[in-house]
């Protein structure tokens, strides 16, 4: 009973901000406070109207796919050779290769705008916000694809080369179609990733907002509030259902390969 | 013998400082069912996947139907591979799996594709399941998908990669059967690695006894059983009784003085390492032991001795037997046959042992 209770408190604390920003979006009231007042998709209208913020996602979205693109192409170089491969610090490498994951990003933001404005002299937009998003999306690109080649049996792709097909038509016809599911939820997941990370967009985007950094500049007009709500509930149906296709794309790659479910990330 | 489909000569590998072959060379002819025979991690799988292109030797030729194989990658040579895990495509059906060799076939109409694919899996017993999906075959299924597969592009050799491991002993027992039938009608060479002497004995022409890299002996099976080159061998085919003695020259053949049982004579041919002289061991098979139950004598040329039973293993249709004799440090192993009216001893029992110098091989010690 307690063991009910406890869980039930646990998940009112996890879930109920989430919970308010529908509520609100959909509140007649550009106050945020209980009582509600009356339905309206006001709110949604006002983004629709906003060119501003149609900038700022387009770019966000823009960063979003090329991210998600490069981080899963590293990814599946990183995790195909260390599946395939030994050699030496391979372990160490692969560490190294990983950190990003751990590192606060105020570092990382830091670290990268003193290497592009004061060493390298590039001017600040899109480019250098793909880059930074790249180097912290490339290690869950990496987790992900790993277990998608590593629970491959390499015999699969000996068998290929011994019915007489190429190296590389050994890739095209049986890994890739194999660690797919994998490359899916790679994307997906980096996707989501860049399109919601705030504090090093906020250090490099320069004069070209992405959409969260938009979103925090909203915050000092009261009066916008109910937007950003409304705003903020589009992108947690968006991750929401981004998540779950990345996470049944990941299981039906372990399906295909015939194997037991062993974690993930969901 | 014919031109050897496949000679190796003074093949070397090494991983590092590790020598995984070490000095093979072998010569296996056109048609042959071969066994590559030896405890895990004698080099048998490295050999094969040597032979398929898999692994490069590091040093020696392989000369495969007449063609020097040096930098000839696995895709370019007339090998095909059967996988311990037999490899079948996941994500293909059977039938695109069977067909997967055929895709460079450019002078094959799709319809004589499907006709050849069709035919591969009526030879292996699976003539229908070709649009069944790989994932959901069982693992005798898998087996005969992975062979079907292989020999549809009708290699000049065949490796099968220890395929029996992982089936249960019915489902084995019944592959091994089909394997050597399958064989003898394709007229492929094969070349099998396996761990278990049995299916080596069962299914080939000649076996090559591996340990440690090297090849110990290279025989037929009666051979390899009757004869074995060494102790080693002796011991890891099948079930050999070793006993100290002393051994002397005596005209084409030996004089053996065994510990416990006596004098007796053996010829040149009792002594495939050689004849010994001084220290030796004699080897006898737990089957040219018998027992004499009552009112029985000993055969013309048995020697017999008495003991007690000291352990028994009843096997349904065998009996075996340890036995302690006077004099002789180690309990006996022997087997009988459990016939009509034939009893079954039991522990503590006393047993008459009958042996025939005949079945004795002689090794220095």
């Amino acid at each position: 009973m307690n063991l009910r209770a406890y869980a039930i408190a646990y998940l009112i604390f996890l879930y109920a901000p989430i919970i308010l920003l529908p509520l609100f979006a959909f509140n007649d009231s550009t106050i945020i406070a209980f009582p509600l007042s009356g339905f309206t998709t006001n709110w949604f209208v006002e983004l629709w109207e906003t060119e501003a913020l149609h900038a700022a996602v387009k770019n966000s979205l823009t960063i979003a796919v090329i991210t998600a693109i490069l981080s899963t192409l590293l990814g599946i170089c990183a995790s195909r050779a260390a599946a395939k491969y030994q050699f030496p610090l391979k372990r160490p490498i692969m560490g190294l290769i990983m950190v990003p994951l751990v590192l606060p990003e105020i570092i990382v933001g830091v670290s990268l705008l003193v290497v592009f404005v004061q060493m390298l002299d590039w001017s600040l937009g899109s480019w250098t916000v793909i880059a930074a998003h790249t180097l912290i999306c490339t290690p869950f690109s990496i987790a992900i694809l790993n277990g998608a080649f590593q629970n491959m049996d390499t015999s699969l792709e000996e068998a290929a080369l011994d019915l007489g097909e190429t190296p590389w038509s050994t890739f095209r016809l049986i890994t890739l179609p194999l660690v797919m599911p994998g490359i899916i939820s790679s994307l997906l997941i980096s996707f989501t990733i860049s399109l919601d990370e705030f504090i090093i967009a906020f250090f490099l985007t320069g004069a070209e907002p992405t959409m969260p950094v938009y979103i925090w500049g909203l915050l000092r007009f009261p009066q916008k509030l109910p937007a950003v709500m409304a705003l903020g509930t589009i992108l947690v149906v968006l991750s929401i259902v981004l998540l779950t296709i990345a996470e049944l794309m990941r299981r039906r790659g372990l399906r295909r390969a015939g194997l037991k479910d062993t974690g993930g990330f969901l | 013998m014919t031109a050897p489909i496949i000679q190796l000569s003074n093949i070397q590998k090494y991983y590092g400082d590790y020598h995984a072959l070490r000095d093979v060379s072998l010569n296996i002819a056109p048609g042959e069912f071969f066994s590559l025979l030896g405890p895990s991690g004698c080099g048998k799988t490295t050999l094969l996947r040597t032979i398929a292109g898999f692994e490069e030797a590091s040093a020696g030729t392989l000369v495969l139907a007449g063609q020097d194989m040096a930098g000839v990658p696995a895709n370019k040579r007339p090998t095909n591979m059967v996988f311990q895990s037999y490899a079948i495509f996941p994500h293909l059906s059977v039938a695109e799996n069977v067909a997967f060799g055929l895709r460079r076939r450019s002078d094959l109409s799709k319809s004589g594709k499907a006709a050849l694919v069709e035919e591969a899996l009526a030879m292996v017993g699976l003539a229908g399941f070709g649009g069944r999906a790989a994932h959901a075959l069982s693992g005798g299924q898998r087996q005969r998908v992975a062979l079907a597969r292989a020999l549809i592009l009708k290699p000049k050799v065949l490796l099968l990669d220890e395929p029996l491991s992982a089936l249960d002993k019915k489902m084995r027992e019944q592959m091994q059967g089909e394997l050597r039938r399958l064989q003898r009608q394709v007229g492929i060479t094969f070349i099998l690695v396996t761990h278990d002497q049995e299916e080596a004995l069962i299914m080939s022409d000649r076996i090559a006894v591996m340990f440690e890299g090297r090849i110990a002996q290279v025989a037929a099976p009666q051979t390899l059983y009757r004869r074995p080159v060494d102790k080693q061998v002796a011991d890891f085919i099948g079930v050999m009784n070793f006993l100290p003695a002393r051994a002397r020259h005596a005209g084409d053949g030996i004089e053996v003085d065994i510990a416990g049982l006596g004098t007796t004579a053996l010829d040149g041919e009792q002594c495939p390492a050689g004849r010994p002289q001084g220290a030796a061991e004699v080897g006898i098979r737990p089957e040219m032991m018998s027992l004499l139950f009552e009112g029985q004598t000993a055969g013309a040329g048995q020697s017999v001795s008495e003991g007690k039973v000291v352990e028994q293993y009843y096997y349904g249709d065998m009996t075996y037997y340890d036995v302690a004799l006077p004099d002789v440090d180690q309990p006996l192993t022997l087997s009988m046959k459990n016939l009509v009216g034939r009893p079954v001893l039991d522990r503590g029992d006393t047993a008459r042992v009958a042996w025939d110098a005949r079945a004795l091989v002689a090794f220095p010690a």
